[in-house]
């Protein structure tokens, strides 16, 4: 009594102690409200200027400006956040987003500056034998990697190529990352032969050399517009701030990180070409192939590693035990980064695979596996399940009846189990469906072969116009889902019936 | 081997876990009873008798046939050993008809409809198991054993889920099928009323041994 009344106090303290804690801790989180007029200005700034950007605020400190804080990310995640209204200035890395934000009321169009340009390199792996000295190269290395169509860079360097006529040479090698960084990732590491960045990309790039840069004429302009948004909370000191970033200090840091000076209003850049959204229907068709595949794929060696689970001991089951379910917690981008490590061409098992002659990086393969990958643990667990649900017994008295193990397992364990192994085929399809991770970094972005729903939705939320397909992507994945949880329902319904022994 | 016809020839040793059995049955009789209290072992001989239970060594011989002789490593599978086992839990098939959990080890189907007929049990033929009610379940399961024509048929507490007097008419039953078709019976009861009224013979299995009464 004495004991439970002492707890009770204790767990009183406790419950003290947390309340308390919740009240404080959102208060001590709070900053300190700046005296007015010093509060720093918030700057929306596109990921490529992650580098230059603050060298240049400490510049303009230096010389009497404000403080400035930074939020650097993709042009397509700031874009919106520029229309809260707590933000002061926005950075944008392609004139489609800006534009978008224009419309929106996010800023004055008459105010928007063409500030930076850049230029698009060819890069190739530090150890290449061969440079290629010209775009007309390009038609003869392995593969050309190129950032997604929906991406700026992208859609630059398709320009240029269609411009230079060797479009048509080198669009069968064309590999596409959904962004310049994993385009990059992939010269680097050899995958492709060589690839087309941004020139100030390749500095923070190891693994890769410049072979050479693109005239500026071939593609359109590239253009980083910038604009003081029209909520500002500080738009005096933002506006300062834009005449800085023109001034001749910042530009000299602009330049050496590999950026070109403009400076004109954007009115004055001609427009690039429109974008060219990821096509839904393909993306839907593209994931179902592949979900099928991986699940078919995966049932042989599901059934077989759930039933010797489920019935054997074994040295070591552990461990296969906790290997197989792996990629259940592993984050599936360094499920991919494994994977690639494994089977891309310069991987453990690349060269085993070349002389095979199978290639699964950028190709059907690649999401394949992934989402084999990915399912099986779900696959597995399962089969494993509805195999320890039969009663090891019923195999016995089959026996004894004359029947052998082989037939025994086609005749009783096999229908018995048969809705669990189906639920948890179910559930590895619904998996593969949603597989994007160890895709995007295994398999890339390539419309037709690799480009599954999730990484259409991904490509389409980059591009400004892509809000109708993604929605129309949305709709059918949320639909897929429901449809194979209501099976996998349905199917585990099933199997708890069939197994049911006792009368009604 | 020159045994004579019916003889069941036992001398085996089991030890799983916390129990240890070393059983010695030697008998020319065609019925035969065990009894004890529960936890004796008693399930236990009879899957070392059917042959799934593995982890037995020693002798077993029926009916002049060698099942299990350790000492030359001869092991006759379950499947080759003509044995109906019917245990405790009847172990239907829930996903066959109880026409289908008849035919399926049945060597001859036309067989099917006298052996329902014998456990009364032609009504249910198109039933799932789940539709039963446990002594149909024990009848089907019985069944289903006999349909193999076994040599040797093991009863682990045969219609436990009936009245005693059900019990005794549905034994007495199985027991002349079983000596018009040359079957031996071994049967497994606590009940030792049961085991003299339905066996020629009865065996106490005692703190792992076998005794005969």
């Amino acid at each position: 009594m004495h004991t439970r009344k002492h707890s009770r106090a204790a767990r009183a303290g406790l419950i003290a102690c947390a309340l308390a804690l919740a009240v404080a801790v959102p208060a001590a989180a709070q900053p300190r409200p700046a005296p007015d007029g010093d509060e720093p200005l918030l700057v929306l700034a596109a990921a490529s200027l992650t580098d230059v950007l603050p060298e240049v605020a400490r510049l303009w400190a230096a010389s009497g400006g404000a403080e400035v804080r930074f939020s650097f990310a993709a042009t397509s995640r700031l874009a919106p956040l520029a229309l809260e209204g707590s933000a002061d200035l926005l950075i944008s890395a392609d004139r489609e987003w800006m534009d978008w934000v224009v419309e929106r009321g996010g800023a004055d169009a008459a105010g928007v500056v063409a500030l930076l340009g850049n230029v698009l390199v060819v890069v190739v792996p530090a150890d290449a034998t061969t440079t290629p000295t010209g775009l007309a190269d390009l038609a003869r290395v392995d593969r050309l990697a190129l950032a997604g169509e929906s991406v700026p860079a992208g859609r630059y360097a398709q320009a240029a190529l269609a411009a230079a006529g060797v479009w048509d040479a080198v669009a069968p090698r064309v590999v596409r990352g959904e962004s310049v960084r994993s385009a990059l990732q992939w010269v680097a590491r050899g995958e492709a032969g060589a690839g087309i960045v941004y020139r100030t990309d390749v500095a923070v790039q190891s693994g890769v050399r410049t072979a050479f840069e693109i005239p500026p004429g071939l593609s359109p302009d590239i253009v980083y517009p910038a604009a003081v948004l029209s909520g500002a909370p500080h738009a005096a000191r933002a506006r300062e701030l834009l005449a800085f970033l023109q001034s001749a200090p910042a530009r000299a840091r602009f330049a050496a990180a590999g950026f070109t000076l403009l400076g004109t209003p954007l009115s004055q850049v001609a427009p690039s070409g429109p974008a060219s959204p990821p096509d839904p229907g393909s993306a839907l068709v593209l994931s179902l192939v592949v979900a099928l595949a991986a699940t078919l794929l995966g049932l042989a060696p599901a059934l077989l590693l759930g039933r010797v689970l489920a019935r054997r001991d074994f040295p070591g089951k552990t461990l296969v035990t906790t290997l197989v379910l792996l990629p259940l917690v592993l984050p599936p981008v360094v499920t991919g980064f494994l994977l690639l490590s494994l089977l891309g061409s310069r991987g453990a098992l690349g060269p085993a695979l070349a002389v095979a002659g199978i290639s699964v990086p950028f190709t059907l393969l690649a999401p394949v596996i992934a989402a084999v990958v990915v399912g099986f643990p779900l696959y597995v667990l399962s089969a494993r399940g509805a195999f320890e649900a039969v009663d090891p017994r019923l195999e016995e008295v089959a026996w004894t009846l004359g029947s052998r193990p082989r037939a025994t397992f086609v005749r009783i364990v096999l229908p018995l189990a048969l809705p669990g192994i189906a639920a948890g085929a179910v559930l590895a399809f619904a998996r593969a469906l949603g597989e994007f991770g160890a895709t995007v970094v295994l398999a890339g972005n390539i419309e037709g072969r690799t480009r599954t729903i999730p990484l259409a939705v991904y490509a389409l939320l980059e591009s400004p116009s892509g809000g109708g397909a993604a929605w129309l992507l949305a709709g059918a994945s949320v639909l897929l889902s429901l449809l194979a949880l209501a099976g996998y329902e349905m199917l585990s319904r099933w199997q708890r019936a069939r197994l049911e022994e006792r009368p009604r | 081997m020159s045994a004579a016809p019916f003889a069941l020839d036992v001398d085996v040793s089991v030890a799983l876990g916390t129990l240890a059995l070393r059983v010695r049955l030697a008998s020319e009789c065609r019925t035969v009873a065990v009894v004890g209290p529960s936890g004796a072992g008693k399930s236990t001989l009879l899957r070392v008798l059917a042959g799934v239970e593995r982890r037995a060594t020693g002798r077993i011989a029926v009916a002049g046939r060698s099942w299990l002789d350790s000492a030359s490593g001869a092991f006759v599978e379950p499947w080759d050993r003509r044995v109906g086992w019917v245990p405790q839990d009847d172990l239907l098939f829930p996903h066959l008809s109880v026409r289908e959990n008849l035919c399926f080890g049945a060597t001859d189907a036309g067989e099917v409809e006298s052996t329902a007929e014998l456990l009364a049990v032609t009504p249910l033929l198109d039933r799932r198991p789940r539709h039963l009610s446990g002594g149909e379940r024990q009848r089907v399961a019985l069944g289903r054993a006999l349909l193999t024509r076994p040599d040797l048929l093991l009863l682990d507490e045969p219609f436990s889920a009936l009245d005693r007097p059900l019990r005794i008419d549905l034994v007495g039953r199985v027991r002349a099928h079983a000596l018009e078709n040359d079957i031996m019976l071994v049967l497994v009861s606590h009940d030792e009323g049961d085991a003299a009224t339905l066996a020629e013979e009865r065996w106490l299995l005692l703190d792992g041994e076998l005794r005969r009464i």
